[in-house]
């Protein structure tokens, strides 16, 4: 018994000596932050709406590396996904506005999922404000070896039933590919998958005989001649796959590529905020991250925050004028 | 020999002193973070990527892949310990494995996981050596239609799996069933079960739900026993496994690895239908499957080395196809492109030097995980040794930090708590928690993978039998199903005519 007291003590005490050593620690980082004029003020996190590992985490992680080298302090990138990166982004809206929090966004949730969920859920610019753009992304429509196509137009004229993957609803290559099919009055069967990796192995294995996809994940595959490309939804051909014709080409209105920014919580000073811009911007210029946009397949698109405002508020009503001309619904009951 | 040349070559990078180091530090850190709950191997590959930006593209493969496997093992030895499956395919060890470590048995358990492993992964790199190009394209003859009857199988494996009663483990499954529906549905995006919850936007996610059911509501249980008997901490009565339990076990070996190999090959999900299809084929062929879920051994032998076999077979669609099979081969798949290389159909002529010192390095860094398991089990098993006093709060943190750590989601800690008061009401009530997860797993690969056959096959049920695959997987669906009412008809009949034959003995005297 007389034991069981004695540990009892020793417990508690150092259980004491642990909440002192936290207060010590909490003391130091409050006198940190007694100049609050000081930019960056301690590490800068970088929070991802997605998983590891998929193109907007590497993006982030590439750009994080050299910010980091022009702020001096540490870019820690941190996942948080959920709802196609809408719940990072209204994490990171609602902090305080001191340049301490960076969010990665996606085109797709300000221009696209506005179409696919119910307005309270879709995410605006009255709840972030945008640094620099970073890059384009684009999505490619591929045809499985088997079903024999060489290009759009074979597909649109074939009187066989298709079905055709997409990665997902709400996606821009649900949107692309329900645009396109429309406009060329094309009839056939959409199978959403739960990501570009399953949309394009079912199109390797003919389990579908379209799907759209981004490029950075087909290429590989057009590359080994596992699957043929039809059509590229980027207004201008891309330079990684000059071959193939752009849907404009082809007489059809698909603007559709994904892009990526920077983002930070609205109110950020003046101050803050050039100073972010340009560490941006000189995280893009050194070699690494070019040669990752390499790569990767994406085209750089290192635009202001204001243009990037513009472009995708642009984008958003241009979406929503197609769908609604063209009497397609990214959600059920169409 | 044209193709036993780059093999060989292969074991020269190997070789190479760099190469070994790099091997020995992934093997190391995987099963650190496999001990870890929550902290899986995608997140630590993730974050550990930057370092290899400036290592050799091999080297750094070989890095990761030593994470990846050291992991899978990593996991096991907390759902020995301490009834926390780190992963999906590591639930199935849990029943076994834990009782097992209840019964002072904890080092045999961990010592035949770890030389299943072993062996899993040495029949599946020896396969992934031989075979990989020829059943690559096995993986792309599985479409909508053959993963729906896969899950279909898997669910029903489920049921049968249960030790205790049948009706309990159905009523469990069908919570899982239901459970998996939640989130946004990936058909139409309308919301489901979510009560406009952000975070319940993509569904419940795997580990809170297991590490509460299982960690938290074990715990719980467990306190609640103290007050009624001081239990003494457990004797850990014998450190590796006997002469005996190695014969015992190695049949369940041999049959894991096969089922391993080959549905490890399937993107999705893979590993867990062979860790749960290995514990229903082993309870099938045992001579008294009743051990079953009381410590058999055979229960933690063969979906050991299932899931290993699967982990390792997992790389031949990446390497051969370019298809990342989960969400870790995704994030190798972005490492090897970062460093210039895309994985698919021409890496193996283009870049036969980086193939093969991918596959050959497995062998090494299987044998060092190997000879890292033998020594640390005994350290491992003094865990158990500690008063559950303390134990306790200490694993409740843990599992916290890991809930945490996944998504950087305070929802999910709660989540793990709210299932925890779950597993604790089941387990009081005599409900386990392994078929609820395990139909969880497998609910949302059904779901999708059906309304995707019906979609592609336009309507028609008929379709499912005319594809070869899933006609069969459903052949074999009807067989279990009906399996247990054909056996006790049988047996009635034998009963029956025995009877009769006594009966007619009798009147002859």
């Amino acid at each position: 018994m007389k034991n069981r007291f004695t540990r009892r003590t020793l417990l508690s005490l150092s259980a004491a000596g642990a909440a002192l050593a936290l207060t010590a620690c909490g003391g130091n980082v409050g006198g940190g932050s007694a100049d609050p004029a000081k930019f960056p003020n301690g590490p800068v996190t970088f929070t991802v709406g997605a998983a590891p590992g998929g193109s907007t985490d590497l993006i982030a992680r590439a750009l994080s590396e050299g910010l980091s080298d022009e702020l001096g302090v540490a870019v820690p990138a941190v996942n948080k996904p959920g709802a196609n990166g809408a719940l990072a982004t209204e994490e990171v809206a609602e902090m305080d506005p001191d340049g301490q929090n960076l969010v990665m966004l996606n085109a797709s949730l300000f221009t696209i999922t506005p179409l696919a969920v119910s307005e309270e859920e879709a995410v605006t610019f009255d709840d972030v404000d945008v640094l620099a753009g970073l890059s384009q992304d684009d999505y490619v429509m591929i045809a499985s070896k088997k079903s024999g196509f060489a290009s759009f137009d074979e597909v649109a004229s074939s009187d066989e039933k298709l079905s055709y993957g997409t990665t997902g609803v709400g996606t821009g290559s649900q949107l692309a590919q329900e645009l396109l099919l429309a406009q060329a009055d094309v009839k056939g069967t959409t199978v959403p998958f739960d990501s570009g990796a399953p949309a394009l192995t079912a199109v390797m294995g003919n389990q579908v005989q379209i799907s759209t996809v981004q490029l950075g994940e087909a290429k590989p595959q057009i590359d080994a001649g596992t699957v043929e490309p039809l059509v590229i939804f980027s207004t201008e051909r891309n330079e990684f796959l000059p071959d193939v014709p752009t849907a404009k080409e082809l007489g059809y209105d698909v603007p559709v590529s994904q892009f990526r920014a920077v983002g930070v919580p609205k109110g950020l000073s003046a101050e803050a905020k050039s100073k972010l811009t340009e560490a941006i911007q000189g995280a893009t210029e050194t070699e690494t991250y070019k040669e990752f946009n390499k790569n990767n397949l994406l085209t750089p698109h290192e635009i202001s925050g204001e243009e990037v405002i513009k472009e995708w508020t642009a984008l958003a009503e241009k979406y929503k004028s197609l769908t609604e001309e063209n009497g397609i619904s990214l959600v059920s009951g169409k | 020999m044209d193709f036993f040349a780059p093999v060989l070559d292969g074991f020269g990078t190997v070789m190479d002193p760099t190469n070994l180091l790099y091997c020995l530090v992934g093997v190391v850190i995987g099963m650190l973070v496999g001990v870890l709950p929550g902290l899986g191997p995608a997140a630590t590959i993730a974050i550990l990527l930057p370092l290899t930006y400036g290592i050799e593209p091999v080297t750094a493969i070989i890095m990761l892949a030593g994470i990846f496997y050291g992991a899978q093992y990593g996991g096991t030895i907390t759902s020995v310990l301490l009834r926390l499956p780190g992963e999906a395919s590591s639930v199935v060890t849990v029943f076994d494995g834990y009782v097992m470590a209840k019964q002072g048995r904890a080092g045999t358990a961990l010592g035949i996981a770890a030389i299943g492993s072993f062996a899993g992964a040495t029949v599946s790199i020896i396969g992934l050596t031989f075979l990989a190009p020829l059943v690559a394209s096995f993986a792309l003859d599985f479409g909508p239609p053959e993963y729906a009857a896969l899950a279909l199988l898997g669910i029903l494996l489920v049921a049968t799996i249960s030790g205790a009663s049948k009706i309990k483990a159905i009523i469990a499954a069908a919570v899982g069933l239901l459970l998996a529906t939640v989130g946004r549905d990936i058909f139409t995006g309308a919301e489901r079960f979510t009560f406009g919850n952000l975070s319940m936007a993509d569904g419940i996610d795997f580990a809170p739900l297991a590490m509460g059911l299982f960690g938290i509501g074990e715990i719980l249980y467990n306190l609640e026993d103290r007050h009624r008997a001081v239990s003494a901490p457990i004797k850990v009565k014998r450190v590796w496994p006997s002469g005996k339990d190695i014969k015992q076990a190695a049949p369940a070996m041999g049959r894991g690895s096969l089922l391993g190999f080959f549905l490890g090959i399937l993107p999705g999900g893979g590993a867990t239908i062979s860790s749960l299809v290995s514990y229903a084929v082993e309870k099938k062929v045992a001579k008294d499957p009743s051990r079953f879920g009381k410590g058999a051994i055979e229960g933690v032998a063969g979906p050991e080395t299932a899931n290993n076999a699967a982990a390792t077979s997992s790389f031949i669609p990446l390497l051969t196809l370019g298809i990342p099979a989960n969400g870790t081969m995704a994030i190798i798949f972005g490492a090897l492109l970062i460093q210039g290389i895309t994985p698919g159909p021409q890496l193996i002529g283009n870049d036969p030097e980086l193939f093969w010192g991918v596959v050959n390095s497995m062998y090494i860094g299987n044998i060092l995980l190997l000879l890292m398991a033998i020594p640390l089990v005994g350290v491992f098993i003094r865990i158990l040794r500690i008063r559950a006093a303390i134990l306790a709060p200490i694993t409740v943190l843990i599992t916290m930090l890991g809930a945490y750590t996944i998504r950087n989601s305070i929802f999910d800690v709660f989540l793990v708590v709210v299932f925890g008061a779950l597993g604790y009401v089941m387990k009081k009530f005599g409900f386990e928690p392994g078929p609820l997860v395990l139909a969880f797993v497998l609910g949302s690969l059904l779901e999708s993978n059906l309304r995707r056959s019906l979609l592609v096959l336009e309507g028609d049920l008929g379709g499912f039998f005319t594809r070869p695959i899933s006609a069969s997987l459903l052949i074999v669906f009807v067989i279990v199903a009906l399996w247990p009412m054909l056996k006790s008809f049988i047996d009635k009949r034998k009963t029956n005519t025995l009877a009769v034959q006594v009966e007619t003995e009798k009147e002859k005297v």
